[in-house]
């Protein structure tokens, strides 16, 4: 893979241009008016919360509702983004044209990637106006946590991407998803590995299965820093440092091995 | 220039001619589909060379191999074994593409772009300067007469205009070779005549044209050289005074029926004894006959009291060549 100025060019285009068709989508604006609606919906609940616990609501309610919405678009927009140019067969006009196959991939993904950037942005502001109305304050933690969020996304994407070039649009959704639950409670796998006893003490066929999830499966729940904001603990400049260098990694995994299949294909 | 034997022989044509636009040499393609890998061969062992500046027709029915020979040209397709070159480097180089316009068979565009948008987003594919890409873009729209939607969504073309779009997305980098595969498809006679004059102007240009169709008078028209392919192979390759000068000249004769002439069913049998086919409208009878037997079916038409009003010889056409290529290959 050679990058230069008209590589940059050529993916910025086509990533311009999946931005372009996920904001003419329905099923995008779609998911993020349901998005709003959510995290407002967050004030009503507050109000019902037990005296003292309304910011808590609103906080952990936030933090679950733009990491869920975003994840959430990110694989059903995801799931389609690779299969619709070839299905609709838009994809002859771009790879007869001189780009490399690789640019097309990382054009889709950034694309994509861009979207998620809008989407959360703008959700990130409405949950900081309900926050700012209920009389909180938004910190860096705030900040940090929306980052670590779009970090998330990062490898949700990256996953899409990988099933999209391999597979179906179904499979593609039932993939992504079941690796992003997975991910979610993957502190969850680890501790029962550790465990003296449970399920991978009465089944021992089980704990290869369980360290290869481990081993391989991203664990997401880096990205959830929603108790360390509750509780007011700073989080470092250094973890979101970390945290990035994780989501890299991973993304860079996902796209080698979305690019590996992709370049073998035929467009028949 | 080879004769017309020698190159009609695609076993005898050299594919890398020196300077070629488009080499294709010993290509093979298999497929493997369904359950039981059943393998499929779609084009086998084609071998031949486009030259600088000519336009270049690739015929052949519904399944022959010309669109999977294009998509392996234009790098949509591995090949199984041979290779492709275009101006001297493999198509395997994505960097060749950037001399290269194609036009897929029935294009499809993101619909939610204007035909601006669709040419600018091609435009930044090819890394033309924007100042020259906004130029560019006019100057496409007004040559394929789509200056009036210039700002509407492709959504609400016609096939027509979609294929007029199509031709223009194909030559936004002014490239050196234009492949279309089908550019004739889906549109109006006005239409043709557009594309045909549109092509005509490139060759006028120094552009070299690959194209497929399956409209065999357009082809006849326009081509310098053709090849045609039937079963995934080149059966025939050349100039057309090549391919069909050695077939010998046809005669259209015209004649009328009279009172006295005899009756039609008689009259046909007669005719189809000698090798010819007639086909009568109202009292007009038309048969497409043979040089060699000409004189016969002049005196059947006399003898049996018709007055022959027309007699014109002319050269097979490709279609005519074609129907009888295909059925020979086919045993009909």
């Amino acid at each position: 893979m050679v990058f230069n100025k008209q590589g940059f060019g050529r993916v910025g285009a086509i990533a311009h241009n999946t931005m372009r068709e996920a904001l003419r989508n329905r099923a995008f604006i779609a998911l993020s008016v349901s998005a709003v609606a959510f995290i407002i919906f967050s004030m009503i609940l507050s109000e019902l919360a037990v005296v003292g616990e309304g910011s808590r609501v609103i906080l952990n309610f936030g933090f679950f509702a733009i990491s869920l919405f975003v994840s959430v678009t990110a694989i059903v927009m995801g799931a389609v983004l690779l299969y619709k140019e070839v299905d609709k067969k838009t994809i002859y006009t771009i790879i007869s044209k001189p780009v490399p196959r690789y640019e097309f991939i990382i054009g889709k993904y950034l694309g994509l990637l861009g979207i998620l950037f809008i989407e959360l942005v703008a959700l990130a502001c409405v949950w900081f106006l309900v926050i700012t109305t209920d009389g909180g304050e938004i910190t860096t933690a705030h900040m940090v946590g929306i980052g670590l969020i779009l970090f998330e996304a990062m490898i949700v994407t990256g996953l899409a991407v990988m099933f999209s070039a391999m597979t179906n649009p179904a499979l593609t959704a039932l993939f992504t998803t079941g690796l992003f639950a997975i991910g979610r409670v993957h502190y969850v796998v680890q501790e029962m590995l550790q465990a003296k006893e449970g399920v991978f003490v009465d089944q021992p066929w089980a704990r290869p299965i369980g360290d290869l999830v481990v081993g391989v499966v991203p664990d997401l729940g880096v990205f959830n820093v929603s108790q360390q904001v509750l509780l007011g603990l700073e989080i470092g400049s250094s973890y979101l440092g970390q945290s990035l260098v994780y989501a890299l990694g991973y993304v860079a995994i996902f796209l080698c091995l979305a690019i590996f299949a992709f370049q073998r294909r035929d467009f028949v | 220039m080879q004769d017309a034997n020698t190159e009609s022989n695609p076993a005898e044509n050299p594919s890398h001619e020196e300077g070629s636009v488009l080499a294709c040499d010993q290509l093979h393609k298999e497929f493997t589909i369904g359950l039981r890998l059943k393998r499929v061969h779609a084009v086998r062992g084609v071998t031949f060379a486009v030259k600088p500046g000519e336009i270049f027709g690739y015929l052949g029915p519904n399944g022959a191999g010309k669109t999977t020979t294009m998509k392996m040209a234009m790098g949509l397709i591995g090949s199984t074994s041979g290779s492709v070159t275009m101006f001297g480097q493999s198509v395997d180089d994505p960097k060749v593409r950037s001399r290269v316009g194609y036009l897929p068979e029935h294009p499809y565009f993101y619909d939610y772009l204007t035909a601006f948008e669709i040419l600018d987003f091609y435009g930044r594919l090819y890394s033309i300067p924007k100042s020259m890409r906004l130029k560019r873009i006019d100057e496409l729209l007004e040559m394929v007469g789509m200056s009036h939607a210039r700002n509407r969504r492709l959504r609400g073309f016609s096939k027509g205009m979609l294929q007029r779009v199509g031709i223009a997305q194909s030559l936004i980098a002014d490239p050196d070779l234009v492949v279309l595969d089908e550019p004739l498809g889906g549109l109006d006679p006005i239409g043709r005549k557009d594309i045909r004059d549109l092509i005509y102007n490139l060759r006028e240009r120094g552009k070299t044209v690959f194209f497929s169709s399956h409209i065999l008078h357009d082809i006849e028209t326009i081509c310098d050289r053709v090849a045609i392919i039937n079963h995934g192979q080149i059966v025939h390759m050349g100039s057309l005074d090549q391919l069909l000068g050695g077939e010998g000249k046809l005669v259209d004769v015209m004649a009328l029926q009279g009172p006295n002439s005899v009756d039609e069913k008689t009259l046909c049998q007669k005719i189809e004894a000698l090798g010819a086919s007639p086909s009568i409208a109202g009292s007009t009878v038309t048969i497409v006959v043979e040089e060699s037997v000409l004189s016969s079916v002049l005196s059947l038409l006399l003898e049996s009291k018709l007055n022959v009003i027309d007699v014109t010889a002319r050269r097979i056409s490709l279609e005519e060549f074609f129907m009888r290529e295909a059925g020979a290959e086919d045993g009909v």
